[in-house]
């Protein structure tokens, strides 16, 4: 490398008559001065930087909650997270709660937003509606579900019954524990993913459905071939913020299930949560956990970025 | 010999990561070196007046600060306390981080017996030894022996006074019993066929049994270790090594998981807050709990069942033959290590935990507190605000009751005890495999 790769690139512009303020060293166009991102670079130190460094020093030190960076343990911590009752596990649940959930709520999204595509161009009460469930904090969302599903007294008691399967309990078995934490997430976002879509939706060019439909393309052959295409980068964004939102899941975990039963809706963060707050103060292993669940979010959000670049391209 | 030149990037690099280690030094020399507790001087003065003193309490305890003692203090002292309630299962890890935090907001700490060592651990107890050694008004003596020193000495100094005699006896729903032609339990086994001919005949109406299951050690350990002391079992032996694998163990984790489908759906979703509710409403007829419940069913504004309860000693079972229960939870109060007010924290500690206040807290319903002292567990007072309960609390505080452990790991020991449990429960593991796998853990983190 010579200096000829450092230099400044030619500029076409002329050059302004008079003396040159800035001297030999004139700074590229677009460029700002380096002493101006001195905040926001200090704002990321403390933010990230410190955090992070800090989160590996714990993952490689014997930590508890009350000591911790105690002394070097090499990769301890790592082999108690695999040791754990819970941790492996709870990784694999939090990819299928993420990817399912997300799966269920484009499928309920997509389709809403094309039903309320097809009544026309404005959302009006059916968009207040669509933002209460967006709007409540998910700990109120988590304690009324809870409340309704109680299985004695709960709302839901007198449909069990009607139903023939009184004293019910969804929230008493593993799967259907976990299968209410996914509907219950499902019944918060849905709204979330259709309003996003629905704002793509306004954006595909009318007169191309028009066009196909003229040509004998029905609804469905139409949506496919003209709505999909053109809405499929929106959806994949959502896909890929719901994926996130998705391994993200605590609130309704602590206040619905608690983990329970058994280790049947432990997911990632409550389970780092547990190790390092909540009986354990295992602030080493947490933090082992916390970096191994990181790199899984990592490779499972890499994924859905790749697709979605994929698709923009392929447009 | 040529000269690489640095680049602004690689330049950021640097200071980046010069300045993340610089930051981060400080961290690790403030945080490595924690733990080192402090004593209060037998003679420290306190001055409350005018003092406001800060505490994290129980959540269930916070009737009895703001309620009971906050007025009684200011009158008799002219200080203030203002309290902050923490859910249980929050208490020991929130009162760690006050202090290793720096935050340092409290004075006075409600703690859990089981946390003391991680508390001492982390040096968020002041050492009261020296200074209730100074305290000739302290009557120290009458504590109850069962709870003294579990509650407050660990390694050989003390570091709080005892607050609330924690323990759990049975109360059962007298007009279900008589209904279903049954008289209390005895023996788990008799417990086992009660429940489940309760709930068999109730027809979805009620349930034999109330069995807290939350899978946190104050709730599911509870449970299970109630069945532990019945069978005459323990959880360590005399040298401090677990002992979670004996008969006694696996027939108390046995009889858990027998009882569970027969119990108020669904034991491992069942807390305090659920089991009480339950049973006051008259939908369980038997729950294992603390005494305070004595107060709470005999009070009409929150009990469908005033009137219609009975109590027992926790059961037997086995070749134990003398009823037997365990200090579940069970708090004291200490003077954090981070507060502005020692002398002034202690003072209020000496005066929360005397007999007077201990004897208004426990005649109160909804104060959640129970004896701490010989002379109000024998009071007449005492038995006239708990004429049911009185007898069968005197026999169990006055007897030996099982002790959990509260070393540094106990927290974390005791967590794992309740997973393994909590998943044989559910029917995914036999008891012998939850104790084994249970075990286990204990003997690595006991021998650290």
């Amino acid at each position: 490398m010579t200096a000829v790769d450092v230099a400044a690139p030619r500029t076409t512009r002329p050059v302004p008559a008079g003396p040159d303020r800035q001297g030999p060293r004139r700074r590229r166009a677009g460029r700002v001065p380096f002493w101006l991102a001195v905040p926001s670079l200090g704002g990321l130190a403390v933010l990230l930087v410190y955090p992070t460094i800090y989160l590996i020093g714990l993952a490689f030190t014997t930590s508890s909650l009350a000591r911790p960076l105690q002394r070097w343990s090499g990769f301890d911590n790592f082999v108690e997270a695999n040791r754990s009752l819970a941790f492996n596990g709870s990784l694999v649940r939090s990819v299928i709660f993420a990817l399912a959930g997300a799966l269920l709520q484009l499928a309920l999204g997509v389709g809403l937003a094309v039903l309320l595509r097809a009544r026309g161009p404005r959302l009006g009460v059916a968009g207040t509606l669509l933002l209460l469930p967006l709007v409540t904090p998910p700990v109120m969302v988590g304690v009324a579900w809870k409340l309704m599903l109680a299985p004695v007294g709960g709302s839901f008691t007198g449909v069990w019954e009607a139903l023939g399967v009184p004293g019910f309990n969804p929230l008493g078995s593993g799967p259907g524990a976990f299968a209410t934490l996914l509907a219950i997430d499902a019944w918060q976002w849905t709204p979330f993913v259709t309003l996003l879509v629905f704002a793509a939706l306004l954006g595909v060019d009318r007169e191309l459905i028009e066009a196909a439909q003229l040509d004998g393309a029905g609804a469905w052959r139409s949506f496919r071939s003209v709505v999909w295409p053109a809405i499929l980068p929106t959806v994949l964004a959502v896909a890929l913020i719901k994926v996130v939102l998705g391994f993200k899941v605590f609130d309704l975990i602590v206040v619905v299930t608690e983990g329970g039963p058994g280790v049947a809706t432990i997911l990632s963060p409550y389970e780092i949560y547990r190790t390092g707050l909540r009986g354990q103060y295992d602030m080493g292993t947490a933090a082992a956990e916390t970096l191994v669940f990181a790199l899984v979010v990592g490779v499972v959000t890499a994924a859905i970025t790749a697709a979605r670049h994929r698709a923009v391209r392929d447009q | 010999m040529s000269v690489m030149p640095l680049s602004r990037r690689q330049l950021l690099r640097a200071a980046g990561l010069a300045g993340g280690f610089t930051l981060l030094a400080p961290a690790l020399a403030s945080c490595g070196g924690g733990g080192d507790t402090e004593a209060l001087a037998a003679d420290a003065a306190a001055e409350p007046k005018g003092v406001t003193l800060r505490l994290m309490v129980n959540q269930p305890h916070v009737t009895a600060f703001t309620k009971i003692l906050a007025d009684r203090w200011a009158a008799e002292t002219g200080g203030k306390i203002e309290v902050t309630a923490v859910p249980y299962d929050q208490l020991t890890s929130k009162q760690i981080l006050d202090v290793q935090g720096g935050a340092g907001e409290f004075d006075v700490f409600d703690y859990f017996y089981f946390g003391l060592g991680a508390l001492v651990d982390a040096g968020a107890l002041v050492d009261l030894t020296d200074w209730i050694g100074g305290q000739s008004d302290l009557d120290a003596g009458d504590f109850l022996p069962s709870i003294y020193d579990p509650y407050t000495l660990y390694e050989g100094r003390r570091y709080g006074l005892p607050y609330d005699g924690d323990l759990h006896i049975l109360f059962y729903n007298k007009e279900i019993f008589d209904r279903h032609g049954l008289r209390p339990p005895a023996t788990w086994d008799e417990y086992d066929a009660a429940a489940k001919k309760i709930t068999q005949e109730g027809g979805g109406a009620y349930y034999g049994a109330i069995v807290q299951g939350q899978q946190v050690p104050m709730i599911l350990g509870c449970s299970f270790i109630n069945r532990l002391a019945g069978y005459g079992g323990t959880l360590v032996d005399g040298s401090g090594a677990p002992t979670l694998t004996s008969d006694a163990a696996v027939a108390a984790a046995e009889h858990l998981i027998a009882v569970s489908p027969h119990a108020l759906p669904t034991p491992l979703q069942i807390g305090f807050d659920q089991a009480n509710t339950a049973f006051l409403s008259g939908q369980g007829a038997m729950i294992d709990t603390w005494t305070d419940m004595s107060l709470r069913a005999d009070d009409p504004s929150v009990s469908k069942i005033a009137g219609k309860w009975g109590v027992v000693s926790l059961p037997v079972g086995g070749t134990n033959t003398t009823p037997r229960t365990a200090l579940d939870a069970g708090f004291g109060l200490g003077v954090s290590s981070a507060s502005r007010h020692k002398p002034e924290a202690a003072a209020f500690v000496k005066w929360a935990t005397a007999a007077q206040q201990n004897l208004s807290q426990a005649s109160t319903a909804g104060a959640g507190i129970d004896p701490n002292r010989r002379s109000v567990l024998h009071s007449a007072e005492y038995a006239k605000a708990t004429p049911t309960a009185a007898q069968v609390i005197r026999q169990n505080l006055d007897g030996s009751p099982l002790v959990w452990p509260k070393a540094p790991s106990a927290p974390k020991i005791l967590q794992d005890l309740v997973d393994q449990l909590a998943l044989a429960v559910q029917g995914q593991q036999d008891a012998r495999t939850a104790l084994r796998r249970a075990q286990e853990s204990w003997e690595r983190e006991l021998s650290r």
